[in-house]
């Protein structure tokens, strides 16, 4: 039976009118995503950024001291000089080693155990070693490993940030 | 024809009054059914106050924690604004688990109102939404903490994660735009979604009425005005009350020191996600999702589903125990945990000491802010604040060798002058007694270069001519150092005599010494604000040690800091130094 027109005509208006409400919608919601989202690939390996953190010979032998990484960074609109966030250096002998002191489980700043032989978070109470591996509670992988190099008796630390929760160490910038 | 009339002619507005007042409550007005209006209530006192400090918030990563901080010390009845949304928050929470409780209990979300319990739920969801992004809003650290901690938990969902967590943050790092994004959701995007579901809600209400409970005498029925209503008003007054009394008790809402990613601070949420955060202690490697998202998932699948699995007739209690088991065993689960973690932290010596310290730096960041925060930031303003810069710089650079009052090496091996008293009488009064003695010259390469003016010398050639100095003339002399310290030294003070005579044999005044190779270091000025600066940039530059004093083979030395620290610092903590020693402002 042929189809009554009114009524093909109808559904036609009304495939019409969805489809011209998805184009609207569609119009906002596109923009709308890449205004938030931008083309954030979501991080990725960055460029180094080696920053001076103090002088090697004031450095403890052994003890872990936590040193603040100021630098120069851009937030959005406003390009500053600050704090970016705070590492971990030991020198053992000649060895200098420089761990993240930002919890890999979920970003609190990791402290100095009281017995000062051992890393612990203060929030969701994840225990290291003076390596910096996870020993006890709830972190996903060991703290994060920093590059490190002495320049006329300072020490640099390359500073970088990783995902965290995640049991590999990726990333983030 | 009045004015009313007037009105009603052209809007019919009587009727929506009649519609809105004169509703019937079958079974009767009852004190159960007053938590959501007394709800929506604390939303408009969350609205108003919202309003006002909006008026004044600045959401930027620099200015939000001092434009928090203005609010709550500056502006007029400001404390009490931010206070009652503070604690109006919190009520909502309480009001909430009433409002759900009592529906939960009356079986007030069976057929035909399944719908308003789903609009209930979303509503739910929209506050606690409200209190995860306002608390990140004054950019403290409570708040920079705890959300990070909430949005890294959001970013460790599998699949979604990573995304989810930079749509949230604005990018990699927390900055300005994770707090305009989260203001952006607290001031627009929540409210809208309150005011549809809220009016759905409403709307769904009237159309059902109320779920009276079984043996409700169901041939009374009240009016919504006035007996219900009046009800209603009085809890929201009590609720109102208490929320003002708890802002008076605290003057308003607490705000800690402003966010700093370099900062050590033992993140907490507020007490009705601690639950959430003491699951997350137990739970191990990258599973913490599981619970942080995981629990709320079921907990809300569970309140979603229910009005679709507890579909016998009826309202029963005892009957719909069963299905409301999951509810209570949650509750009590909630309340274990939050209690369970408020005992521990209680009891965490190390967790109560960084709390402390964390005291101590939000009183001291509001106390500067009083007079005003650069723009650059709080962080600026508090590192060119020498009482907190000061400690971290001397802990860092000086006290690996020098001890200060409390500030000792952390090994406990002290290797250079205690500083403790420098530029007092008492100090230098110890030092002519005894310059090799532990505290003074004893442990450093000078050791035996200064002679002491009470002890004859070992050597006995030398001890022949030895006369002891008299007290009065060791008193004028620290008299006289004292006030060089101080900066107000006078001519012909007696003491400055003394010192011509019997130091500068060694020491330089004014740059003059009889013995140019000696290594002792000028007394002019010595141990001001602008001597100690010039010994921290370079004790060999002459100004205060010679440089000789820096030589190589005088191993243990004090080294320069000139291109270590920077101007502002070095200047800061001679001040900060300065204080410390002598317990005196600066000259």
């Amino acid at each position: 039976m042929p189809e009554d027109p009114k009524t093909s005509r109808r559904g036609a208006l009304t495939a019409l009118v969805v489809a011209g409400s998805a184009v609207y919608a569609g119009a906002l919601a596109v923009p709308a995503y890449r205004f938030l989202h931008g083309d954030d690939a979501g991080g990725g390996a960055q460029k180094e950024r080696w920053i001076r953190v103090g002088k090697l010979e004031a450095l403890p032998e052994g003890k872990p001291t936590r040193l603040s990484v100021i630098g120069e960074e851009r937030d959005a609109f406003n390009i500053s000089r600050g704090k970016l966030g705070s590492v971990w250096v030991m020198r053992k002998g000649k060895e200098v080693r420089a761990l993240s002191a930002t919890c890999p489980h979920l970003g609190c700043s990791i402290d100095l155990g009281g017995d000062n032989k051992s890393f612990a978070c203060p929030c969701h109470t994840s225990r290291f070693n003076l390596d910096g591996k996870a020993e006890a509670g709830p972190s996903p992988r060991a703290m994060d490993d920093l590059g490190v190099r002495v320049q006329d008796g300072f020490v640099e630390v390359d500073f970088r940030r990783f995902r965290q929760g995640v049991p590999n160490k990726v990333e983030v910038g | 024809m009045s004015l009313g009339d007037w009105f009603e002619e052209r809007t019919g507005y009587r009727a929506i009054v009649r519609e809105a007042l004169d509703e019937p409550v079958p079974g009767g007005a009852r004190w159960a059914y007053v938590w959501g209006s007394a709800l929506t209530l604390s939303f408009l006192v969350q609205v108003v106050t919202g309003w006002l400090l909006m008026a004044v918030y600045q959401p930027s990563a620099t200015s939000a924690w001092s434009s928090v901080a203005y609010i709550s010390q500056n502006v007029s009845w400001g404390w009490l604004v931010r206070g009652l949304h503070h604690y109006g928050a919190q009520a909502m929470v309480v009001l909430l688990v009433m409002h759900l409780g009592q529906t939960a209990i009356y079986g007030a979300y069976k057929k035909p109102r399944e719908m308003n319990w789903l609009l209930g739920l979303g509503l739910m969801s929209l506050t606690l939404g409200f209190a995860l992004t306002g608390y990140l809003l004054p950019w403290d650290q409570k708040g920079y903490w705890a959300t990070k901690v909430a949005t890294n938990i959001a970013g460790s969902v599998p699949l979604i994660g990573g995304w989810t967590q930079r749509l949230l943050v604005g990018g990699a790092e927390y900055g300005h735009l994770t707090l305009t994004r989260f203001y952006t959701l607290h001031v627009a995007i929540l409210p809208l979604g309150v005011l549809v579901l809220l009016a759905a809600h409403i709307a769904l209400f009237r159309k059902h009425g109320v779920t009276p409970p079984r043996k409700a005498d169901l041939s009374r029925v009240d009016r919504f005005h006035p007996k219900q209503l009046a009800r209603d008003l009085l809890i929201g007054l009590v609720v109102l009350g208490i929320v003002f009394a708890l802002t008076l008790r605290s003057h308003g809402a607490h705000l800690d020191a402003p966010a700093d990613p370099a900062s050590d601070y033992p993140a907490r949420p507020e007490w009705y996600f601690l639950s959430l955060f003491e699951a997350l202690k137990y739970v191990p490697g990258h599973f913490e999702w599981i619970i942080a998202a995981g629990i709320p998932l079921v907990a809300g699948g569970y309140l979603v589903l229910l009005p679709f699995i507890d579909r016998k007739p009826g309202s029963s209690l005892a009957a719909r125990l069963v299905w409301l088991m999951p509810l209570l065993l949650g509750l009590a689960g909630t309340v274990a945990l939050t209690v369970l973690s408020m005992r521990k932290d209680a009891a965490d010596s190390e967790y109560q000491k960084a709390r402390t310290l964390a005291e101590k730096r939000a009183a001291r960041a509001l106390e500067l802010a009083r007079g005003g925060v650069p723009p650059a930031g709080p962080l600026a303003m508090l590192a060119a604040d020498p009482q907190t810069r000061g400690p971290e710089l001397f802990d860092k650079h000086c006290a690996s060798c020098h001890k200060l009052g409390e500030h000792v090496p952390p090994d406990g091996k002290v290797t250079a002058p205690d500083l403790t008293g420098y530029g007092t009488e008492k100090w230098v009064l110890a030092l002519l007694d005894n310059p090799d003695a532990p505290a003074f010259f004893g442990k450093t390469p000078f050791a035996g270069m200064m002679p002491s003016v009470t002890r004859p010398p070992k050597d006995p050639d030398a001890a022949q001519y030895f006369t002891k100095m008299k007290p009065e003339e060791m008193k004028a002399i620290a008299a006289f150092l004292v006030s060089e310290a101080q900066g107000k030294s006078k001519k012909g003070m007696p003491g400055e005599k003394m010192v011509r005579e019997r130091c500068t044999s060694c020491h330089r005044l004014d740059g003059k010494s009889d013995d140019p190779e000696s290594l002792a270091p000028e007394l002019r000025g010595w141990a001001s604000v602008r001597w100690i600066e010039e010994q921290i940039k370079n004790p060999g530059s002459g100004k205060t040690y010679p440089p000789g004093a820096m030589a190589k083979d005088l191993k243990g030395h004090m080294p320069a800091f000139q291109d270590e620290l920077e101007a502002q610092e070095i200047s800061l903590l001679s001040r900060w130094l300065y204080e410390q020693a002598t317990g005196a402002s600066p000259h």
